[in-house]
């Protein structure tokens, strides 16, 4: 196809398409997918506040945008705040338009926390998605309080007193829904059916709701574009990223694991547990200890599927010719 | 374009101006790639796309994507022994495709909906070919000749065409309506057939030579090969093929108290059933090994294990890796052998040797041995071309070495498949060949097809489903015509055409579309049967990969890029 045929063809898509090409992630980039997927279920009456961070940075390399809603830059802490005043201006004005605030871990977990916390305890109608890719990654691989336990970054290298990160992965979930908001969740670009589906549901909540979106960083994270959604989805079918859903502080939905995957398939292909198969005794610990994290998840959401179902860790996104997913 | 103003003020522009395909090392390739059954098809079929347009509900565009390789798909979808579904991917998963039942549907649904063969009327000035033999190599060569503009005419020295199908298989295996269907269809769509006229007998090959361009001997494999045991042979010694060919003409088998089969084909076994029915005790001797998994194909039983699992059922003793050191004679009777056994062994050359255990002798009391062996060529007005050993020494191309325009094929070839789809497989590379060689082209077979792997596909995205088994008429039921494998009902047809992993070509699963993070892969409304429906905009796409390894089909391949990867040159 010539690139004029194909320009008319990118214009004429059978989805909605808020992000577009032509930005300048890094190849296989996990937020990048997620945000257009978040988008494609959102769109179009929808407006933006997005905290500093690499999808603020690679979206809008000056002086171009690949936004195809309204989108303001906000700071890298106040994502929040600057979406709750969105919201407050558009009720003043009478207009029935939904306010996403999108920020990284970074922005959400850390610096963004305080702001996030007002927002939904002053109840604005505000969805705030988080792209959680497990650092602070557009400054270059630091540490956040997203960061899984025993992860190399450049801040929690793997060295002579510790190996990789020392403190756990915060529960940010359990946090946010201890607000009692109407809507709060985990989602994962490897289920993108999924993802679409809960962010069609917190879109329709007249309130703050919550979305965390599990979003591999090759770059950070150390492995192959092309394995983007391989590591993903082994995060979830091995219980370090359960997908759940909260109402009110109260677990109403959680997808089962069919076939629970032991966390070394997950760890292996990423460069930042690379320190994790040496033959070191302190390497042989912390896996026992990822392996806890991921068995007391199961636990504790009950995620261990009892019989094969549509909407399990394996079948999910099951597909079908022509297109046809379940759910 | 950005709108620039003094000061640097910009009016933002769009990210569509920055070609991030600049950074790409590698681009993926939406690239068709062979599929196993395809690979594994004698008959060249390839059962993904005939698969594909039946899930798409269009079983007339199945029945036609299917006959432009196999025109007997109600024959094959009965009696092939299926290696398409042996080599099928999704056995490694749960179970094969029923390949063979869509098949047989596909063919019994063009007859009862009466669909045309897609044939072109040749041109008036076409050149003609002479087919010899109206067995399923010969209709093949015939049929795809045709297909080609090429005229063709049929003789055989039986009255109605068929060949073995019609002589020697059972019709509880495969009954006279279908063949007749199918077969008087394929004539019906333009291929003269002239019955009752015997090579050597009725016309000479220099004759054929003289009045046809070209000349196709597809005379199959007629004459039951000779047998004895140290040069003994029992009076009353009937092949299995003429007791067969007799059965399936008169409807009569001499009367045996018990017999014992000599051979591991499909006449053994056929043989072997028709006895059995009568209420003979009959048993079966071979060398080979009863098929399975991890036995080689060298030296398993040469009948299909579908059909040699139903003569168990019917009460026929197997005798497998077992050999007849003797026959116990009675005068020039038959009372009863000797058997040993004995294993077919793998020696420092390469080549099997059958290997006889002493102190493993047993006697078995049989009234009756009949050898089926296998067959030879019936050299009547073909001698002069056969080769030393008694078949055609026939190339890829199926012509007979230093002759220009006399081709050979099927049964009758050196190295024969020795069936219906193999047979109809030469008939159709034969008329590729002919059809080179009379518009004067070179005939090129190329490589054969590289199968794509099981590793290349992505399983995560395909759920676990039973294959649909078509049910089998009980042993006690099994009388006469009866027809002992049921098919299956369309539904199951469908489902089983959805189970497809549609390995090496696009399912149009939407993966590509849904997961690529640059928004690089775009969805035309076109169809999917033209492989047009997915486009990756090499402006944008950065050659992650990603669409790559999650297509679930492997029908996208990463190529490196030729040129170095550069910098942006600037919008
Ligand atoms: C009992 C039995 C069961 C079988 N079961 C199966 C099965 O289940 N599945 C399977 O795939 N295969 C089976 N086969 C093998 C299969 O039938 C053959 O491989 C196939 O028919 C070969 O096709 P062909 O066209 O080469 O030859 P044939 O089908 O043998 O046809 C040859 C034709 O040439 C004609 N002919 C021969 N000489 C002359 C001449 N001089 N002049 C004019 N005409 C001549 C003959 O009359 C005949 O019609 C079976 C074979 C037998 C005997
Ligand atoms: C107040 C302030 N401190 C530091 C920075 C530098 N900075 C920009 S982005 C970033 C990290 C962003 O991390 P995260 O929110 O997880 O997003 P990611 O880049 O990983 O997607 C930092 C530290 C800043 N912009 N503002
Ligand atoms: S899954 Fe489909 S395409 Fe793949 S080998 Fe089996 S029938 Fe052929
Ligand atoms: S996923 Fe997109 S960017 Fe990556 S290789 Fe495929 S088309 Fe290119
Ligand atoms: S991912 Fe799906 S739609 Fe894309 S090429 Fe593969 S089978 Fe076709
Ligand atoms: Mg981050």
């Amino acid at each position: 196809m010539t690139t004029e045929t194909l320009h008319d063809l990118r214009g004429d898509q059978p989805r909605f398409q808020g992000l577009e090409a032509g930005h300048r992630a890094c190849q296989g980039c996990g937020q990048a997918l997620a945000a257009r997927l978040t988008l494609e279920a959102a769109g179009p009456d929808v407006v933006l506040a997005n905290a500093t961070g690499c999808l603020e940075v690679f979206t809008t390399a000056w002086p171009d945008s690949a936004w195809r809603v309204p989108w303001l830059h906000s700071l890298f802490a106040n994502a929040a705040s600057v979406a709750a005043g969105m919201e407050a201006a558009l009720k003043m004005q009478g207009r029935d338009v939904k306010v996403i605030a999108l920020a990284g871990d970074g922005g959400t977990f850390d610096i963004g926390f305080q702001a996030l916390s007002g927002m939904l305890e002053r109840g604005h109608n505000v969805l705030f998605v988080c792209y959680d890719n497990e650092g602070y990654m557009n400054t270059g691989v630091q540490r956040s309080s997203s960061t899984p336990h025993a992860a190399a970054t450049t801040t929690s290298p793997a060295g002579v007193a510790r190996i990789g990160k020392r403190h756990l992965k915060k529960d940010i979930l359990s946090i946010v829904a201890a607000h009692h908001i109407p809507y709060a969740a985990t989602a994962s670009v490897a289920y993108p059916t999924d993802l679409r589906k809960k962010v069609r549901r917190a879109i329709q909540v007249d309130g703050p709701s919550f979305l965390q979106v599990h979003a591999p960083c090759p770059l950070g994270w150390g492995h192959g574009g092309e394995l983007s959604i391989e590591v993903a989805r082994l995060a979830v079918q091995t219980g370090l990223f359960p997908l759940i859903e909260l109402e009110r502080d109260v677990l109403i939905g959680a997808m089962p694991i069919r076939r629970v995957r032991g966390i070394k398939d997950y760890l292996r292909p990423q460069g930042r547990f690379r320190h994790l198969f040496a033959d070191d005794p302190r390497a042989r610990e912390e896996l026992a200890h990822l392996q806890a994290l991921a068995d007391h998840n199961i636990e504790v959401y009950g995620l261990r599927g009892d019989r094969p179902d549509t909407l399990d860790s394996e079948g999910a996104d099951t597909v079908h010719r022509g297109g046809r997913h379940f759910a | 374009m950005p709108i620039m103003t003094p000061g640097a003020f910009a009016y933002p522009g769009t990210s569509l101006d920055f070609r991030t395909g600049s950074w790409r090392t590698a681009r993926p390739v939406y690239q068709v790639r062979p599929s196993p059954c395809h690979a594994a098809c004698p008959a060249g079929e390839n059962p993904r796309d005939y698969l594909a347009r039946m899930a798409e509900a269009n079983p007339r565009a199945a029945w036609e994507t299917l006959v432009a390789f196999n025109p007997l798909p109600a024959i094959t979808g009965r009696v092939c022994e299926h290696p398409c579904e042996s080599a099928c991917n999704r056995g490694q998963f749960d179970a094969a495709i029923a390949i063979h039942n869509v098949e047989r549907w596909l063919g019994d649904e063009a007859v009862r909906a009466a669909w045309d063969y897609p044939l072109p009327a040749p041109a008036a000035e076409a050149p003609e070919v002479a087919v010899v033999g109206a067995g399923p190599a010969g209709l093949s060569c015939a049929y795809h000749l045709l297909r080609l503009g090429i005229r063709a005419t049929v003789i055989d020295r039986l009255p109605e065409a068929g060949g073995t199908l019609r002589t020697a298989l059972p019709c509880y295996r495969l009954p006279r309506e279908v063949l007749d269907a199918e077969i008087g269809r394929l004539l019906a769509a333009g291929i003269p057939f002239v019955g009752r006229t015997r090579l050597g007998q009725h016309v000479s090959l220099a004759e054929l030579s003289q009045d046809y361009a070209a000349v196709f001997l597809a005379p199959g494999r007629q004459q039951p090969r000779r047998w004895d045991v140290d040069g003994r042979t029992p009076k009353d010694l009937h092949p299995a093929l003429t007791l067969l060919q007799d059965w399936v003409a008169l409807d009569a088998v001499p009367a045996i108290h018990s017999a014992l089969i000599v051979g591991g084909g499909n006449s053994a076994i056929d043989m072997a059933r028709v006895l059995a029915r009568t209420g003979a005790e009959v048993h079966l001797v071979t060398h080979d090994a009863m098929p399975g998994p991890g036995v080689s194909r060298d030296v398993a039983m040469k009948a299909a294990p579908r059909d040699i699992d139903q003569a168990i059922e019917e009460g026929v003793t197997i005798h497998v890796e077992h050999g007849i050191r003797r026959l116990i004679l009675r005068g020039e009777k038959v009372v009863g052998v000797e058997l040993v056994r004995l294993k077919k062994l793998l020696r420092g050359d390469g080549r099997y040797e059958v290997v006889p255990f002493e102190g493993t002798e047993t006697v078995l009391h049989v009234d009756q041995v009949i050898p089926a062996v296998g067959q030879v060529v019936d050299a009547d007005g073909m001698g002069s071309l056969l080769s030393e050993n008694g078949f055609f020494a026939a190339g890829e191309d199926m012509r007979l070495p230093g002759r220009d325009a006399i081709y050979a094929g099927g049964d009758a070839r050196e190295r024969a498949w020795g069936t219906v789809s193999g047979a109809v497989g030469d008939g159709r590379k034969a008329a590729l060949a002919l059809h080179a060689h009379l518009s004067g082209r070179r005939y090129e077979t190329g490589p054969a097809p590289r199968p794509m792997a099981i590793a290349d596909l992505n399983l995560n995205y395909f759920e676990r489903a039973p294959r649909a088994e078509e049910t089998l008429l009980p042993p006690g039921l099994r009388q006469g015509c009866a027809e002992i494998a049921a098919g299956l009902s369309p539904e199951k047809v469908g489902a089983e055409a959805q189970r497809c992993f549609s390995c090496g070509d696009c399912l149009a699963c939407d993966n590509c579309w849904t997961l690529c993070p640059d928004q690089a892969v775009l969805k035309s409304r076109a169809p999917l049967a033209e492989g047009a429906r997915y486009h990756i905009d090499y402006d944008y796409c950065k050659g992650c990969g990603l669409c790559a390894h999650e297509c679930p089909a492997g029908y996208i391949v990463m190529e490196a890029e030729s040129r170095p990867a550069g910098r942006q040159q600037g919008p």
